[in-house]
């Protein structure tokens, strides 16, 4: 509005303000989004509703591992009732359900409300969308069995167990559930993205983990009875849970829980190859899928 | 015959109240449900529509409570604001299904009827994921007519329409109200209210703010003065003999070629464009301002060119009533 | 029972992307049990261990939570159940009609594949695929009217399931007695247990629940399921988008 000439006024612009400054650029983008991803696979940042699912996994999952420190901290024991590197195995259900369940809450809901393109309008590439949100599922996932883990050695610190044999177990343990974590996040990113419909996305997750378990358990079961010790060696590879528990045994060192681990070197590196190969197809099926998202 | 009867309804949602004690007739003819967002009109055409049960009141259709009662739905047809519908079927299917619901003698036949009404002859044989947003509401309106109900209710139903579209809804729902059908429709859009509606419901914050016909609640609205603007060829002597009648409240002279001036205040109302000035009057009495003007212009031999009431629109009174 | 809800809701459910998942799962167990034929010839205990730990204890619940709730939770979930409920239905015919076609959908997908399945690794010896084909209609019919239920009344409906399976069932149902008595599973293989007949016992076929508990039990929440969704329907709140 022009000042009448007469007197001497002023009128201040209160308008809309234009930013010319310096802004941040696509690395704050990408590690923005993975830090509010991750929190969202816990529900932190979002409504009370969605925070009781993983709150309530995480919950179950640590109360074995509390009990069993407990018990090493309060009564006289030489070595801890259970072992790191097998408790993934053994709360495998728990986790399978949180991927199943939280897959989905970290990427179908931009998918189905079509929000993509927001994203990609920013200074956002889609391999930094891909990379964000596959780190931030890892690492939710990896947090999931880390605390437990964590509270097992404290416990075990607690009951004054040889720290030169804990350490070495407990640190592989983490290396094992890192691995988990990433094949895991994979297998259900992959399957989330490709099912926008939240509820199908959650059950075809589980489906698939829960299938692949019970073909690994049933092969493996035939396969000892059978006395062929390579098949039900090599049957570790069907299930995430098995493949990373042989690459723990063979490559980290750490002990087996099944009866059979991956038969030899030759075994070993089989079983490190597909790892790899399952992240690595995860990862490009990932950006495959983004890179045809309609924007 | 069609008649919704809505008695002392309120509706709350644990603290917030979506709807407080309104009570309507809604006869045959077009009603349009007019209010801001958040006012409470899906809540009423859900309750209507017996989606949702009021939490105190009752909502009839002749006499016939609408709540968990299936039979009702012979008569009612509703045209849900949710896009969503079955994704794998074609229209024609989709009608034709919607008709076979119903338990129709000819299902076919109606089926045929309405897409025909509609306008989608066609297009009826492709998929609906297909289809653009105004041809799905155009299939929707067609599964609402396939039972020739008395009463029809639309929940926004010209969202997403372009033009051309909402001109042929707007008419196939004025061929409705002929018909002597009830069609309810609810929008916060004043020109599709104030074309087709015969008479409307005003809802502000869950309240029933007003109905009737709008120039009708315009003349209720006695605390606001009229406006008119008056042209003649001596708006002067005019505004003089006008201001001393105690039927007016102001007057104002805008001159022409006045619209440097007019800009600087910030005054919409300049002068004509073909360089003539107008006349502006507030008048609080209405009935006698329109009586005496004719009076004074022909006493003091003026004469008059246009006459025109500035806020006589429904967009006016709209703001006055969501503004109280 | 309408014919034109079951059209529509079939057609819903038998959509592209859930079809696959439908026909994986039972591929998956011909398969294995191909596999398992291959590896270890005709072996009853490892029939039990196949069809028992794995088809009755994992696929059939899986597929009455995809069937269940694939039934009607997409059409609430999305808004588009007001065509069926704007009509003079019955809500009690919706739900049984839908019932219906999961159940279909749940033999179709999980108890034939298993008497398949039983027949590739066993033939006819012991009845057992016919007793573990029994056993998983039984139970997928259970399942799937019970999910649809829950599908009705949370959207929620397949996290919840999920967890009563692999969780309820599977863990829980290991570990305290009493919760097996609650089972689906359990009640499913006492049928199983009486066609198998003679070897059950001999085959480790064998239930925590009795013929005369199971069958009851089965039919309340099969018929009690049912009854309540399509009294919940009367009752469904229309939600606005999200």
């Amino acid at each position: 509005m022009p000042a009448p000439r007469t007197n001497q006024g002023v009128i201040h612009d209160l308008g809309y303000r234009h930013y010319d400054g310096p802004r941040l650029g696509r690395a704050h983008i990408a590690r923005a989004l993975l830090l509010e991803s991750a929190k969202g696979a816990y529900g932190l940042g979002r409504s009370a509703r969605s925070k009781v699912m993983p709150m309530l996994l995480l919950a179950a999952i640590c109360l074995p591992a509390f009990i069993i420190a407990v018990v090493a901290a309060v009564t006289d024991v030489d070595e801890l009732p259970a072992d790191y590197t097998s408790y993934v195995l053994n709360v495998q259900a728990l986790v399978m359900i949180y991927v199943a369940a939280q897959s989905p809450a970290l990427v179908s809901r931009d998918l189905r409300f079509r929000v993509m393109s927001l994203y990609f309008s920013r200074p956002l590439h889609r391999i930094d969308y891909v990379v964000a949100k596959y780190a931030a599922m890892t690492t939710a996932v990896f947090l999931l069995m880390a605390l437990p883990l964590t509270i097992m050695f404290v416990g075990a610190l607690l009951a004054e167990l040889p720290i030169d044999e804990q350490v070495p177990d407990y640190l592989r343990s983490l290396g094992g559930a890192l691995l988990t974590a990433l094949v895991l996040s994979g297998i259900g990113l992959v399957i989330a993205a490709i099912t926008p419909r939240r509820g199908l996305g959650v059950a075809a997750i589980i489906a698939v983990l829960a299938v692949l378990a019970g073909v690994q358990g049933a092969m493996q079961a035939i396969a000892v009875e059978e006395n062929e010790a390579t098949v039900a060696g090599y049957a570790g590879l069907i299930s995430p849970f098995t493949l990373v528990h042989g690459v723990q045994h063979a490559v980290l060192g750490a002990g087996s829980a099944l009866s059979e681990g991956p038969p030899g070197t030759i075994g070993s590196v089989v079983f490190v190859v597909v790892t790899g190969l399952v992240v690595a197809g995860s990862f490009g099926a990932l950006l495959l899928r983004y890179r045809k998202v309609a924007v | 015959m069609g008649t919704l009867l809505l008695d002392k309804v309120s509706r709350w949602f644990g603290n917030v109240v979506a709807v407080n004690d309104v009570t309507m007739t809604i006869g045959p003819g077009v009603t349009g449900l007019l209010g801001p967002n958040g006012a409470g009109k899906s809540t009423l055409i859900h309750m209507m529509g017996g989606f949702l049960a009021p939490s105190s009141g009752s909502v009839t259709l002749d006499g016939e409570v609408v709540w968990r009662n299936e039979e009702i739905y012979r008569k009612i047809g509703l045209v849900p604001e949710r896009e969503a519908m079955y994704d794998v079927v074609t229209g024609w299917q989709f009608v034709l299904a919607n008709a076979k619901l119903h338990g129709l003698a000819d299902p076919a036949g109606a089926a045929r009827r309405a897409v025909d009404t509609v306008q989608m002859t066609e297009a009826q044989d492709r998929d609906i994921s297909t289809y653009s947003k105004g041809m799905k509401q155009r299939i929707k309106m067609a599964t609402a007519l396939v039972h020739d109900p008395p009463v029809l209710l639309l929940d926004e139903p010209f969202n997403g329409m372009d033009p051309r579209q909402r001109l042929q809804l707007m008419d196939l729902l004025t061929a409705m109200g002929d018909e002597g059908r009830t069609v309810l429709f609810s929008s916060h859009i004043l020109e599709e209210v104030e074309q087709i509606s015969g008479s409307i419901q005003v809802m502000v914050a869950g309240r029933h703010a007003a109905s009737g016909g709008f120039r009708e609640i315009r003349q209720l609205m006695t605390e606001r003065p009229h406006q008119y603007t008056i042209r003649s060829d001596d708006d002067r002597a005019l505004a003089a003999a006008i201001i001393s009648d105690p039927s007016a409240a102001a007057v104002q002279l805008v001159a022409a070629h006045d619209t440097e001036g007019a800009a600087a205040r910030g005054d919409a109302s300049t002068g004509r464009r073909d360089g003539s000035g107008s006349l502006h009057v507030q008048a609080t009495d209405f009935a006698s301002f329109v009586r005496v003007l004719p009076q004074l212009a022909s006493r003091h031999n003026i004469r008059l060119y246009e006459v025109s009431p500035a806020d006589e629109s429904l967009e006016s009174v709209f703001s006055y009533l969501v503004a109280r | 029972m309408n014919a034109t809800v079951a059209q529509l809701t079939a057609r819903s459910l038998l959509g592209r992307r859930r079809a696959y998942l439908l026909m994986a799962l039972p591929a998956v167990l011909l398969v294995l049990s191909v596999a398992s034929r291959g590896l270890a010839g005709q072996d009853a205990g490892i029939t039990v261990g196949v069809l028992g730990g794995f088809a009755l204890a994992t696929l059939v619940p899986l597929l009455g939570v995809i069937a269940g709730t694939g039934a009607i939770g997409p059409e609430i979930d999305d808004g588009s159940i007001v065509y069926l409920l704007s009509k003079p239905l019955s809500r009690y015919s919706i739900a049984t009609t839908k019932a219906m076609v999961a159940i279909a959908v749940v033999t179709g997908f999980a108890a034939l594949p298993t008497f398949v399945a039983g027949l590739i690794l066993s033939g006819t010896s012991s009845r057992l695929a016919l007793g573990y084909a029994i056993g998983a209609l039984a139970a997928g019919i259970a399942y799937g009217t019970l999910f649809l239920l829950l599908a009705v009344m949370t959207r929620h409906a397949v996290v919840v399931g999920v967890l009563y399976a692999l969780i309820w069932e599977a863990l829980i149902g290991s570990f305290v007695p009493g919760a097996q008595a609650l089972s689906i599973q359990q009640w499913s293989l006492a049928l199983t247990e009486q066609v198998v007949g003679a070897r059950a016992e001999e085959l480790d076929v064998s239930s925590a629940v009795g013929l005369g508990a199971a069958v009851p039990l089965l039919l309340v929440v099969i018929v009690g399921s049912t009854w309540f969704a399509g009294w919940r329907l009367r009752s469904l709140r229309l939600t606005s988008d999200e």
